[in-house]
């Protein structure tokens, strides 16, 4: 999609309707046309950066649902996210946006502010953890961190699996993830390769466990790139444009080792091996990057950074300011050409990929597969991002394990939009109060959806009195499988 | 300039939050969807009638600019503050106050959005007949303030023939409600006329009874490709001339329907050099048989291929590709111009030949694109303003556009409103005298002037 220049904005204020935030506030300051114009007066000079300015910018989810409903093709998304960069500078972010922005630029940062933020709420009296909020979360609703980060806890590799699942063999006869003709370690249906981001690494390591059931009981063989970090898009949001660019080549060179990856041996030394031998094989490498099926996210902001962001930062990187960085991703190139495009063409969501195995999954559920009562919400990158909504309500429809009850908000945004629930309580809080009220009143004993950020939003507005578990949708598709 | 003094007795009014004026939040109230901007000094957003009431009241006393304001999507300029001043924006007035389908009418507050009155009725099987482009953002106040129209008013009617009762707040402060809960109402003047497509000038609405009517049955709707425009212009004159009566029926010519085509991707024909869009609605064998009347007037005029859309999605699809004419055009070039004269429908073939005869003269491209049953046009020029020499040819064009319509009586607006757009082009349409009694009734209302100043009154 060719972007377009501002100008070409018709100022027809369709965006108004489905922007969450103006549908909240009713102020036109609040609205994608708005800021649009805000844009515009900027770089014509008629406005300087100024705390206003900064704010009426920030003051978006950038859920992209503009861009979506824009009938001038203008890609807000994109004109929002350089323009946060502009303001970045002179208008700096708040220390706990930047402290996190900092956080995450670095894996070992990560890793460590967890151990901390772990040791720390375990010396955190109750009774302020109930006390205090972060945003609009209670401190005590946040969810634990993980006991060790998912991805240590995982071997670099998991094979396929297949083969019958006991009792239940006589099921399967026939059937692909029963049959013991079927696909197995050594006979894999495919390869993906799983970006786990942050949030699955540090806080939702069942959600990492449930992806990589289900996908190895599919008949794939699991890569985790063990040195990929986090996506950039917080940094991208908040203006740190370069800690992104960096982000980027660690993740694009980990995913493209992954990718090209040889399945049957698995051991470090061979992977530098054949790292080191890709030059002169690179012919072999290609077939590599060909037979990885997918590189699957289970959270779409993730995904839209690896399918949209990458190859958009890309065309802007500087080889003079990111010497380094060029250096390192034109080598990764050298053995997957086109890349990040490829990556990008190959990045599926999970449950968009799972749609695509629906009568696998659902003959392969236990018979006995209790059916839960789910409700589901619908994360912005997941709707305007992938656009799986429709596929992702038939997956749930369709598996034995759900019995779905529709709601008639499920996709309107729950206000949590990165650090949005943060810096905008109030927006985000009432957007909230109208998805409670139907979810409330839908009587489901759980709460999907395939974001981590709308699951600490969702799951931290909450109370202990609703009996509503907030979770990704693998976690049951996973436990109807069995492991 | 809004003084200290003043702003804190409007601060009196409506607490702070219902109060802008810094710069930069006053850059978004400077527009509508038309090309011309300019700022207000302050935007307020009352909630009540009396925080109306009292605004207007304060800002009589100062002689200050008051222009109304609900989202901003008028197409004519109708809502920019030329003279400055304060915005009155309704979009808080947005509640939906009672439904009674059975005495058929819905009262709401001038903020609701018309897509939420739609979505309001639905469940008890009504609608609210008017559905203007923008109707998912656009709101009540200003479908009143523009008396309003859409494809659908080619059988319903527009705005106007919805209006059973208004609260009007005067320059003065003072508030007026006329009209009541009854279809049939002739007690004293018919003042809804008067305030409704008055663009501001004359009171703001602050609550509103409307009437509905029950959902259709069964809806059909069907398009039509012809490879000649003048066939196109040719079968709507002669479907309308022949007693049949679609709900809507539009037209759209090549550079539209690709321009909608790349946007929305819906298998149009690209090919095309006219399309109709037609809808009939009503009970299904009624449908039926219009349905069959229509083709075969369709194909009296060769058309090439008629289409009937399958499903309820297909349907919504045309209906949202058709509504985003407007915004896809943008794409065409910086700005863009969408006028919106009116023909008789038997003249409709007539003023297609001329809007392109006028565009071809002065070389610029032009998208027609007309609600084509009741003869409203809307030529589409896209253009870049900041290229003077383009632009005098656009509003020289124009200027053509408009004599011609007048020269087929036609007028200047079927739905737009005059706005800044062209209330220079009014004695086109009317004369002096007429424009006088416009400007009595305004003198007489607003006599300090300070509703919308600088408009077409």
């Amino acid at each position: 999609m060719t972007d377009q220049p501002i100008q070409n904005c018709g100022k027809c204020g369709l965006c108004l309707s489905v922007c969450p935030v103006y549908q909240v506030l009713k102020q036109e300051q609040a609205s994608p046309r708005a800021r649009l114009q805000l844009i515009k007066a900027f770089e014509k000079k008629d406005l300087s950066a100024s705390p206003l300015l900064k704010d009426l910018v920030s003051q978006c989810l950038m859920c992209g649902a503009c861009k979506v409903a824009c009938p001038s093709g203008i890609n807000h998304y994109a004109k929002f996210m350089e323009m946060r960069q502009k303001l970045a500078k002179s208008q700096p972010d708040p220390p706990a946006i930047r402290s996190l922005v900092y956080l995450l630029a670095k894996e070992y940062r990560l890793r460590m502010g967890a151990g901390l933020a772990r040791i720390g709420r375990r010396l955190t009296p109750a009774a302020l953890e109930k006390k205090y909020k972060i945003g609009t979360i209670p401190v005590s609703r946040f969810p634990a961190l993980n006991r060790r980060p998912f991805r240590s806890t995982l071997p670099r590799v998991s094979p396929a699996r297949g083969g019958p699942r006991g009792d239940s063999r006589s099921n399967l006869i026939g059937h692909p993830m029963g049959d013991p003709t079927g696909y197995s370690r050594d006979n894999p249906r495919g390869r993906v390769v799983y970006f786990t981001g942050c949030a699955t690494n540090f806080l939702f390591a069942d959600t990492g466990h449930a992806t990589v059931n289900i996908l190895t009981r599919l008949g794939y063989e699991v890569v985790i790139p063990p040195s990929q970090t986090c996506c950039g898009i917080p940094m991208m949001f908040h203006g740190a444009r370069d800690q992104a660019v960096e982000n980027m080549a660690v993740n694009l060179t980990a995913i493209q080792e992954a990718m090209r990856e040889n399945s049957s041996d698995t051991t470090e030394n061979a992977q530098d091996a054949a790292a080191e031998n890709c030059d002169a094989m690179g012919k072999a490498c290609d077939e590599a990057a060909k037979n990885c099926d997918a590189v699957i996210v289970d959270c779409t902001t993730c995904g839209a950074a690896l399918k949209d962001e990458y190859p958009a930062l890309m065309n802007t990187l500087d080889p003079g300011r990111h010497k380094a960085l060029t250096q390192q991703i034109a080598l990764a190139q050298k053995t997957t050409p086109d890349m990040p495009d490829t990556i990008a063409a190959k990045t599926r969501d999970i449950l968009s990929f799972l749609h695509d195995h629906i009568d696998d999954l659902a003959a392969a559920m236990k018979p006995d597969t209790p059916k839960h009562k789910v409700i589901y919400h619908a994360p912005c990158h997941s709707k305007n991002s992938f656009n799986s909504l429709a596929k992702i309500l038939d997956l749930i429809k369709a598996l034995p394990c759900f019995d779905y009850i529709p709601v008639p908000d499920a996709a309107a945004c729950c206000g949590g939009g990165g650090t949005f629930f943060y810096e905008y309580p109030d927006i985000s809080q009432k957007m909230m109060a109208k998805k409670l009220i139907s979810a409330r009143a839908a009587g489901a004993d759980f709460w999907l959806t395939d974001c981590p950020v709308c699951r600490i939003n969702l799951h931290g507005s909450l109370s202990e009195k609703d009996n509503l578990t907030v979770v990704h949708p693998v976690t049951l598709i996973s436990k109807g499988l069995g492991s | 300039m809004i003084s200290p003094d003043l702003k804190k007795q409007f601060l009196a009014i409506v607490d702070p939050t219902r109060w802008l004026d810094k710069k930069e939040q006053l850059f978004c109230y400077a527009y509508d969807a038309f090309v011309e901007e300019s700022m207000p000094d302050a935007v307020i957003f009352p909630e009540t009638t009396d925080e109306v009431s009292q605004i207007l009241a304060l800002a009589s006393a100062h002689k200050l600019p008051v222009t109304g304001r609900g989202a901003g999507t008028s197409v004519c300029g109708a809502p920019v503050p030329v003279h400055h001043g304060l915005v009155i924006c309704f979009s808080k007035m947005d509640r939906i106050i009672e439904i009674n389908t059975r005495d058929r009418y819905i009262i709401v507050e001038p903020g609701v959005v018309n897509a939420d009155v739609q979505a309001a009725l639905a469940p008890y099987g009504f609608f609210f007949p008017p559905d203007p482009g923008s109707m998912n953002s656009a709101t009540i106040g200003g479908n009143i303030a523009q008396n309003a129209g859409g494809p659908r008013c080619l059988k319903y009617g527009v705005t106007m023939d919805y209006i059973l009762s208004l609260e009007v707040v005067l320059a003065s402060g003072k508030v007026i409600t006329f009209g009541s809960k009854n279809i049939k109402d002739v007690t004293g003047y018919k003042l809804a006329a008067l305030f409704c497509g008055s663009e501001g000038t004359l009171g703001l609405v602050t609550r509103a009874i409307l009437k509905v009517v029950p959902l259709p049955e069964t809806v059909k709707t069907i398009m039509a490709t012809f490879k000649d425009l003048d066939d196109t212009a040719k079968a709507v004159t002669d479907i309308i001339g022949s007693g049949i009566l679609p709900a809507a029926m539009e037209l759209m010519d090549q550079l539209t329907l690709n321009a909608i085509e790349d946007k929305a991707g819906l298998g149009l024909d690209r090919e095309a050099a006219g399309t109709l869009l037609i809808e009939v609605d009503g009970v299904a064998e009624a449908c039926d048989k219009q349905i069959k009347q229509i083709s075969e007037k369709l194909v009296a005029n060769h058309a090439f291929n008629i289409q009937e859309a399958g499903s309820a999605e297909d349907r919504e699809r045309l209906w949202t590709a058709r509504r985003s004419a407007y915004g896809v055009f943008a794409k065409l070039a910086p700005d863009i111009i969408s006028e919106d004269v009116t023909v008789p429908v038997s003249r409709v073939p007539e003023m297609v030949r001329r809007i392109i005869q006028i565009t071809d003269k002065y070389k610029l491209r032009v998208g027609v694109l007309a609600h084509a049953g009741d003869g409203n046009m809307h030529p589409m020029i896209p253009a870049d303003k900041s290229n003077a020499e383009e632009w005098s040819r656009v509003l020289a064009a124009f200027d053509e556009i408009f004599q011609a319509a007048a020269d087929l009586d036609g007028t200047l607006s079927g739905e737009h409103g005059i706005g800044l757009a062209k209330s220079k082009h009014l004695p086109l349409v009317m004369n002096q005298d007429t424009i006088d009694f416009m400007k009595t009734i305004k003198q007489a209302v607003d006599p300090d002037g300070i509703l919308n100043p600088g408009k077409f009154v």
